[in-house]
């Protein structure tokens, strides 16, 4: 076995297996090495419990990048994805339940406010608008403001000239985009609690922000960019769990020629007179390199994997005062049937979709100051899934998965308690409570259940803190300054070592963005180093 | 007879009076009409006892742009600047405080004793909040360019901008553009470790504005508060002799010397347009006065209301009532028989502003509240005593205190104003007694302005000091709404110039003063 390659990934989660499936394409040999035994790092399936298959950490798919779709032939190597049909938001005598079919959805909306109904017509079509002209953004590598390189900025002159072309309407929209709160973006649109609140949500998950917290209205349109078979705005669940993208992504690089190694944990970046030459595994094993590319967040990156004096001192402050403060966790149920619903019993089509607890912006902020002061909520928002009722393969015939993503769980914790299997324990039994609220059955029906805090979620996948987007997406943290000021460039300040994950432009969630731009980025400087020589 | 005006300007508060002083200057027939019976809007205080003279709403002048003192020769006006060596006085619930002078210096070496890395952090602090707030500073001298069709002087702007950003060095250009749309709990909280240090420096992020310590945007509101010569991270503590009426009277006065006349009493109930351009305005009482320029000094809301809507169009209309001003500020003015006793306070301490805000959650939590449509139970406040610099406020051996009360919203949830008016009272001088022990047993009279009154009584629509909440949504190039950032709005012929305009609030003058100036340069 070689231990000398073009290039070393490290991390084989979703972006990581990305960036060396197109350095593979390009003709390199690329080692992606990966700390556990599975491959895909937040996106995952196991088998918790027997017969009962999770996605353990991320649940849905709408980002993942056409381009990677097609570029990587993914559906070839298995990936298939099942749509998930529609929002419910069970209240305490009533819901909301909106679906795919738009015209029922308006129906829907005229039992509550007829303005409202209006309203949802014209905000969608001004969203999809919106997106279509800031997706370029997710595939342009930002500029450093510290610096006037022409080349670097031309991408966005391009961007500035259409921005310019925008109807006022739209510029005016995309503004507050930028800047708004969730809740102030979409109180100009609409009166019904529930709807605003469950719209909102897509503005603070995985965040630490509330619906009212300024900057969450963009988070708002980063989720209106999914797109599936060219469909915008679809949401939809692999086959076989969020693992199912990760695999077919590891197949493709591995038929490109790559190779994948698990259980295998790096332990330090080689680097000899201020460059990347290769990475030395726990086990003592030193791999070569000419390029070192890391999927790991920031943190992992420069202060665990570089050795003291590398690093300019200054740079280093700047990893160290990057924001993560995870704030979710997630709860994973094995039911042995369906619960029911109080406020629409029967086990019908609108257990098939998401299942929002989020009945009103009060409800939401709520949750969130609970975790501002370090508790989780007491009450907090819930985005529930039954994949089993799309994708029976999860569990043993006639019984269910049920994924329960939580908000808000603080990474920190007040009064310096720590995440232990007390504090786990109280978290997962509150999330139960909560549900139990809605589904006065759901605990007859529990089999086996797993709470997944922040803290779990950085031991077992490794994301500091428990971010599942690598770093806050706060204002101040995207584009240019991710993941450190004037590094938004996918290059690092040692020489070879790239970044490849969430972690940079455009940001998490599974996406793959970040992995497929930075490994052009970094056949696009061979090529300039190539031609220099 | 008084010449017949050609620009009548609405409302005769600081901004309103500046645009009229600067358009007379140029030759301008200008006609303030303001609704109250004083000029001076927000500098103007409420009655409070026979000898004591209460501090306008926002009692600290120290923003006042320079320009506009020395165009305006407000010196000779009658307006003087004091400023005490002090800046802000945080007494701590433990009994100690943390004083921030002048001098960044002796700041730190006071601070060691509390965290010496934290002494170790100001000064270079204090540099970084400079060198960003002078880049402010020349921002806020711009009119925000026109993102629809640049010129080549929004070109020539950009330009200078990005030169701008780019002659504070490459580290601190960065720092500038991800310090601006950061909480300010972030940046104070990234820096130092102490909540006594952390309190006082992200009370100036919220002051005025309806947002928590932890909002975006509230680091620029800081920066922006700083955004004057000689500021830093401690801010301004200036005050006008005579209180800031006499600094109302210096600019009504200077607006009179070049020309302008100022009629009160004389409320406007409409700005009349025909064939969509502004004509006039018809006062309460039907009185019609024409002129071919309105210039509006009151809330952006509040001037959209006084048009014709169909003249401005239902898209307009529904922007401009979605303007946000969620006014979440009272104000506390009190008599006292003497001064009170801070604990751990010598006099000289006492001069500046006194800001009780223990640590950023204790900020967080009193906004808290009023997101909630409640009063804050634990206020922030930021109190200042003028009649310690200047003793002519109040008679001898007494004193004046104005109260900042931080944690009021315009809206109150299953409550009124009416009913609870007299607990904000209540409540400022319980907190206070916590740090100046004896407070409440000195005071000789007490005035609470709800922000209802904000709204009734000043013109503020929502209770609202700034016009226009401080957020990134309602910043530079689409304050007050996108495609109207250029002091003209609305109707051709109507201009807005108060605080809902860009640079906003404050005692600053500036959004007058360039409105003045985009003004003359349109009629060109």
């Amino acid at each position: 076995m070689t231990n000398r390659y073009d290039a070393v990934v490290i991390g084989g989660g979703h972006n990581g297996l990305t960036a060396a499936a197109y350095l593979a394409k390009a003709g390199r040999g690329v080692v992606v090495l990966e700390r556990r035994h599975v491959l895909g790092g937040a996106a995952v399936t196991e088998e918790v419990f027997p017969g009962f298959r999770f996605s353990v950490f991320s649940y849905v798919v709408s980002l993942l990048r056409p381009e990677i779709i097609r570029e990587l032939e993914l559906p070839r190597h298995g990936l298939e994805i099942l749509p998930l049909d529609g929002t419910m938001t069970p209240l305490e005598d009533d819901y909301l339940w909106r679906v795919n079919d738009h015209a029922r959805t308006i129906r829907e909306l005229r039992r509550w406010s007829l303005a409202d109904a209006e309203a949802y017509e014209e905000y969608g079509q001004l969203m999809v608008e919106m997106a279509r002209f800031i997706k370029p953004i997710l595939s342009i590598v930002p500029p450093d403001p510290g610096k006037i390189s022409p080349m670097d900025w031309l991408p966005l002159t391009g961007l500035a000239r259409s921005f310019k072309d925008l109807p006022k309407r739209l510029q005016t929209t995309f503004i507050q985009l930028m800047t708004m709160s969730a809740a102030d973006f979409l109180d100009q649109w609409f009166e019904t609690e529930p709807l605003k609140a469950t719209m909102s949500a897509s503005g603070i998950i995985g965040t630490f922000q509330g619906p009212r917290s300024p900057g969450t209205a963009y988070v708002l349109l980063h989720h209106y960019m999914g797109e599936i078979d060219g469909a915008f705005r679809a949401w939809g669940i692999p086959r076989g769990g969020t693992g199912g993208i990760s695999n077919a992504i590891a197949s493709a690089a591995l038929s490109l020629g790559a190779e994948i190694r698990t259980e295998a944990p790096v332990a330090r970046v080689l680097t000899k007179g201020g460059r990347a030459v290769g990475v030395a595994l726990e086990s003592g094993e030193e791999i070569e390199a000419s390029v070192v590319l890391s999927s790991l967040d920031s943190r992992w990156t420069f202060v665990k994997l570089l050795d003291d004096g590398v690093l300019d001192p200054d740079f280093r402050e700047e990893v160290l005062r990057f924001k993560y403060r995870g704030s979710s966790g997630k709860v994973n149920l094995a039911l042995d049937g369906l619960p029911e619903l109080a406020c629409k019993p029967g086990t019908g089509e609108w257990l098939r979709g998401a299942i929002s607890f989020s009945p009103s912006l009060d409800y939401m902020e709520r949750a969130y100051d609970d975790a501002k002061y370090g508790r989780p909520s007491r009450r907090p928002y819930l985005d529930c899934i039954i994949p089993t009722l799309v994708d029976p393969s999860m569990a043993p015939p006639g019984k269910h998965v049920m994924s329960c993503f939580v908000q808000y769980a603080p990474y920190h914790l007040a009064d310096a308690s720590e995440w232990d299997d007390a504090a786990r324990t109280a978290f997962g039994e509150n999330v139960i409570d909560t549900l139990e609220e809605r589904f006065p059955d759901i605990r007859s029906k529990i089999a086996h259940a797993m709470f997944i805090t922040p803290k779990d979620i950085e031991d077992v996948t490794g994301l500091s803190e428990g971010n599942i987007f690598q770093g806050e997406l706060s204002l101040e943290q995207l584009f240019f300054n991710r993941p450190v000021p004037g590094w938004a460039r996918y290059r690092t300040p040692v020489r070879d070592l790239w970044m490849c994950g969430s972690a940079t432009h455009p940001g998490g969630g599974i996406m793959g963005a970040p992995g497929r731009i930075a490994a052009l980025e970094v056949l696009k400087e061979a090529k300039r180093r190539r031609r220099a020589a | 007879m008084p010449p017949r005006p050609d620009t009548i300007i609405v409302g005769a508060g600081h901004n309103g009076l500046v645009a009229a002083a600067y358009l007379a200057k140029a030759g301008r027939r200008v006609l303030v009409l303001e609704r109250s019976e004083h000029a001076g809007g927000i500098l103007r205080g409420p009655v409070l006892a026979e000898g004591f003279r209460a501090q306008g709403i926002v009692p600290a002048v120290g923003r006042l742009r320079a320009s506009v003192v020395k165009d305006l020769k407000l010196a000779k006006h009658g307006f003087d600047a004091i400023a005490p060596d002090v800046r802000m006085f945080a007494p701590q619930p433990d009994g100690s405080a943390v004083t921030f002078w002048g001098d960044p210096n002796r700041t730190s070496d006071e601070l060691r004793a509390r965290s010496p890395r934290d002494a170790e952090a100001f000064p270079a602090f204090d540099a970084k909040v400079r060198a960003i707030a002078s880049f402010l500073w020349f921002v806020n001298a711009a009119t925000p360019p026109d993102p629809k069709s640049p010129s080549f002087a929004d070109a020539i702007m950009g330009l200078k901008l990005g030169k701008a950003l780019r002659d504070m060095g490459a580290k601190t250009g960065r720092e500038a553009i991800r310090a601006l749309p950061m909480a300010v709990a972030d940046l104070v909280q990234e820096v130092f470790e102490s909540e006594a240090v952390r309190g006082s420096l992200v009370t100036r992020g919220v002051l005025f504005t309806g947002m928590g310590a932890w909002a975006a945007g509230t680091a620029a509101v800081f920066l922006n508060d700083s955004a004057v010569p000689d500021a830093g991270a401690a801010g301004t503590a200036v005050f006008a002799r005579g209180g800031t009426e006499a600094l109302a009277d210096a600019l009504a006065s200077a607006a009179r010397s070049f020309g302008a006349q100022i009629r009160t009493a004389a409320e406007v109930e409409q700005i009349r347009s025909t064939r969509g351009r502004v004509a006039g305005v018809t006062l309460a009482g039907g009185t019609e006065i024409d002129a071919e320029l309105v210039v509006s000094g009151a809330d952006p809301k509040r001037t959209l209301l006084l048009c014709d809507p169909v003249e401005l169009g239902p898209t307009l209309v529904w922007q401009g009532s979605n303007i946000r001003q969620p006014g979440a500020t009272a104000k506390v003015d009190l008599a006292l028989s003497a001064l009170p006793a801070f604990t751990a306070a010598s006099e000289d301490r006492l001069r500046g502003r006194i800001v009780i805000a223990p640590s950023i959650d204790d900020v967080e939590r009193a906004m808290d509240a009023v997101k909630y449509g409640r009063i804050a139970e634990e206020p922030v406040l930021e109190v200042t005593i003028p009649s310690l610099v200047d003793p002519s406020l109040a008679p001898e051996g007494r004193h004046v205190m104005s109260v900042v009360f931080q944690g009021a919203p315009r809206l109150l949830t299953d409550a009124d104003w009416a009913s609870e008016r007299n607990r904000v009272g209540d409540l400022a001088v319980k907190t206070l007694e916590r740090y100046a022990p004896g407070l409440g047993g000195l005071v000789e009279a007490l005035t609470v302005t709800t922000p209802e009154d904000l709204e009734d009584d000043y013109g503020l629509t929502g209770g609202h000091v700034q016009h226009a909440e401080p957020g990134l949504d309602q910043f530079f190039g689409w304050r007050p709404l996108n495609g109207h950032a250029r002091y003209a709005f609305g109707l051709p012929g109507l201009y807005l110039a108060g605080s809902g305009a860009h640079p906003g609030g404050g005692i600053t003058g500036a959004p007058g003063a360039n409105a003045a100036r985009q003004i003359l340069k349109d009629l060109r």
